[in-house]
């Protein structure tokens, strides 16, 4: 999911057994445990290369699949600085798709066969964005508890190994701090607002609760483990950290203007640990695997565009030029 | 199928439609330069998708141009950039020794004054 | 200065911005590539920032109410925008060519009114000019290389263009203060206006291997001018508007 890695048992076999140039390896490794960054035509373990593609390529159609939730209001903002403030938004996520599909080139996967994995199933994206946008509220409440999850994760992994993506995290990073702002001044407006404006805020936060809860991915008690993947900096911090950090930044920001979150169990203890009532993974892993509410929908709105574009993309094609990896 | 977003009513989807849906259709990259500022360098930001140095140009001011300050952009096709190999590397490595090129190399406060107290001491 | 002349070229340029603009929004996120998608984005987002410049310009120095109110709580009827604007957004190829055809026609406007004598409009022709220029050389681009692509997108673009002309042409629809606008020197006139519009994509048309379609005069569409849209204009309203008027009175 996104930027995360939910790691199967079988990726966690693979990911054990001995690559083939130890002396090969052990300089790779060397050279992330010094802090360096790996660039797209240094040697790599073929598991690193793997596991980098996909996080980085799930990334990438988080961030498109991503423009729909917020998209479906897109024609229905209140005043211009919302209209403005939520086309550039939702522009952004188009953005950071490019970006990263780009960064995903770089190991050798063309953007087309990304979106093509996208559309048939297999790969996956932030099952967040499954989820419906039933009001303008929902607008607020993704812009600012969405994209702020989103950020905890970028600006963890934009400390990773891969400098491709690492570019690619710092200028996302950059642009987030937009949507945050913008994500809290649309809460902040409909908390203090009229009584129909913090109705349909509260609702919408006690609908987007749980898939918050989820964003970060299964109890780290629950998921395969890969020292690997930690020491080859691919994922630097653990699920249940992350989740942490989120809870910690965001709760009290909504609390301070008297709203609630739908669990009497969330609360911080004497460690410093944000507690809460199990959010249903079986929930999670429905949703996921194409259960959800709107799962169906992303998909055929994203291949919709994929296909009504086609004929423009075949007339722009150039078919002299001979297409070579980007450089990073 | 109904959509919360009027948008997507009107694109009057199909259901069920799976299989690839792209075939071909590759535009090349280009690399893309962006100057922030006239006296500045141009700085290499990514890259985009096009099919031509217009087309190049008119993509990239809004992918890397929407923001902040822009005075100009370079695109340059990716196959025309070359590079060193990543095994070439080792060229680059004993450059920082030659200090004897940096201007921290080169002290001679003490050898000034060594100099000053000998000339008093022969007076 | 005769005030309505002034009110009358404003509300129909700022609606015109407007509507054009929230249509060109419609596309954000499902455009027919990711590059092309942010390009057309940003110029809608431009159109918008146009749209409530001229509102402010009728709010600060005509007494019209501010621009969140004229764009947000106005009957259809009272809108001037031209009913080109209105159509929904179609495929691609009509998204452009109205591209085209619509910001050609802004670019020859807007350099009309440089030397406008009506101050805060010259100023704001000015200030907007390189944001057009750029839709202008988008729209140049794009028009060529999908007009001379392949078989299929050259039929495409004619046949868009064929549609989009007769509409296009009523941009350049007469208010009732035409001549007030020519003899006071705030702007020279549609008639004027159209007669550049021709000759500026002329060329870009023929580089495009596209046909320029002959359109009687019986056949251009009229009206939004005077207030009469086309069956299009009033549920887009309803929908820019359904947000505001859950609670008209709010601060959102």
């Amino acid at each position: 999911m996104y930027g995360n890695t939910h790691i199967t048992e079988e990726e966690a076999k693979r990911l054990n057994v001995l690559d083939e140039d130890t002396e090969k390896l052990a300089a790779f490794e060397d050279r992330i445990a010094r802090g360096e960054k790996i660039e797209p035509n240094d040697w790599m373990p073929k598991e690193y290369r793997r596991q980098l593609l996909r996080m980085i390529e799930q990334h990438a159609h988080s961030e498109i699949v991503g423009a729909l939730p917020e998209g479906t209001w897109i024609t229905r903002a209140p005043n211009f600085r919302r209209k403005l403030a939520l086309i550039a938004k939702v522009q952004d996520e188009i953005g950071h798709g490019q970006l990263l599909y780009s960064a995903a080139e770089t190991l050798g996967k063309t953007r087309e066969q990304m979106l093509d994995d996208l559309l048939n199933g297999k790969s996956k994206y932030s099952n967040v964005f499954n989820y419906p946008a039933l009001t303008w509220a929902d607008v607020a409440v993704i812009g600012f508890l969405v994209d702020g999850a989103a950020i905890v994760n970028q600006v963890i992994n934009s400390k990773g190994s891969y400098g491709p993506y690492c570019r690619a995290l710092e200028r996302i990073c950059y642009e987030e701090s937009f949507h945050l702002k913008q994500g809290h001044d649309n809460v902040v407006y409909l908390a203090t607002g009229s009584p129909v404006q913090r109705t349909m805020l509260q609702d919408a936060i006690n609908r987007w609760y749980r898939p918050l809860l989820h964003f970060f991915g299964p109890p780290d008690s629950n998921s395969q483990h890969s020292e690997k993947l930690m020491k080859w900096k691919v994922k630097l911090a653990s699920n249940d950290d992350m989740r942490n950090q989120f809870l910690d930044q965001y709760v009290p920001k909504i609390w301070e203007l008297g709203l609630t979150f739908p669990d009497p169990n969330l609360k911080k203890n004497d460690a410093g640990i944000w507690e809460f009532s199990d959010p249903d993974w079986d929930e999670f892993k429905r949703v996921i695997s194409g259960d959800g509410p709107c799962n169906a929908e992303r998909l055929a709105v994203r291949k919709h565009a994929e296909e009504a574009g086609r004929w423009v993309r075949n007339a722009l094609m150039n078919k002299n030029e001979k297409y070579v990896t980007p450089l990073a | 199928m109904s959509s919360l977003d009027p948008r997507v009513n009107r694109l009057h989807l199909k259901e069920g439609a799976t299989g690839p849906v792209h075939t071909n259709s590759h535009l090349i990259t280009w690399e893309v330069f962006h100057q922030e500022k006239r006296g500045r360098q141009h700085v290499h930001v990514g890259v985009v998708h096009a099919s031509s140095p217009e087309m190049a140009l008119i993509v990239a001011k809004e992918a890397f141009g929407r923001r902040g300050k822009t005075a100009n952009l370079w695109v340059v096709k990716t196959e025309d950039v070359y590079t060193f190999q990543t095994e070439d590397e080792d060229m680059f490595e004993t450059t920082p020794e030659k200090t004897f090129r940096d201007p921290a190399d080169y002290k001679v406060r003490d050898r000034i004054e060594k100099f000053q107290k000998q000339q008093l001491q022969k007076v | 200065m005769n005030n309505e002349a002034l009110k009358d070229l404003l509300y129909k340029m700022a609606d015109d911005a407007l509507i054009i603009g929230h249509r060109n929004s419609e596309w954000t996120g499902i455009g027919p590539m990711l590059e092309e998608d942010l390009a057309f984005s940003s110029m809608a987002q431009d159109k918008i920032g146009h749209a409530k410049a001229l509102y402010q310009i009728l709010h600060e120095i005509l007494g019209e109410p501010e621009p969140d109110k004229v764009a947000f709580l106005r009957e259809e009827n009272r809108f001037k925008c031209c009913q080109f604007v209105e159509l929904p957004i179609g495929e691609y190829d009509f998204s452009l060519v109205r591209q085209f055809l619509f910001d050609h026609a802004e670019a020859v406007r807007y350099d009309m009114l440089t030397s406008s004598s009506f101050q805060p409009l010259a100023l704001l022709a000015k200030k907007v000019k390189g944001e057009i220029k750029y839709h202008v050389m988008h729209a140049d681009t794009f028009l060529k290389q999908l007009g001379t692509g392949n078989e299929e997108s050259h039929a495409r673009m004619q046949s868009a263009l064929n549609y989009a002309m007769p509409y296009a042409l009523g941009i350049f629809e007469k208010g009732p203060f035409e001549n007030e606008l020519i003899q006071q020197g705030v702007f020279a006139g549609e008639e004027a206006a159209k007669n550049k519009w021709l000759e500026k994509i002329a060329p870009v048309l023929q580089a495009a291997g596209l046909q320029l379609p002959e359109i009687s005069d019986d056949k251009i569409i009229y009206g939004g001018r005077k207030g009469f849209h086309s069956e299009y204009l009033k549920p887009l309203l309803d929908e820019m508007c359904e947000v505001v008027r859950l609670d008209p009175v709010a601060e959102w």
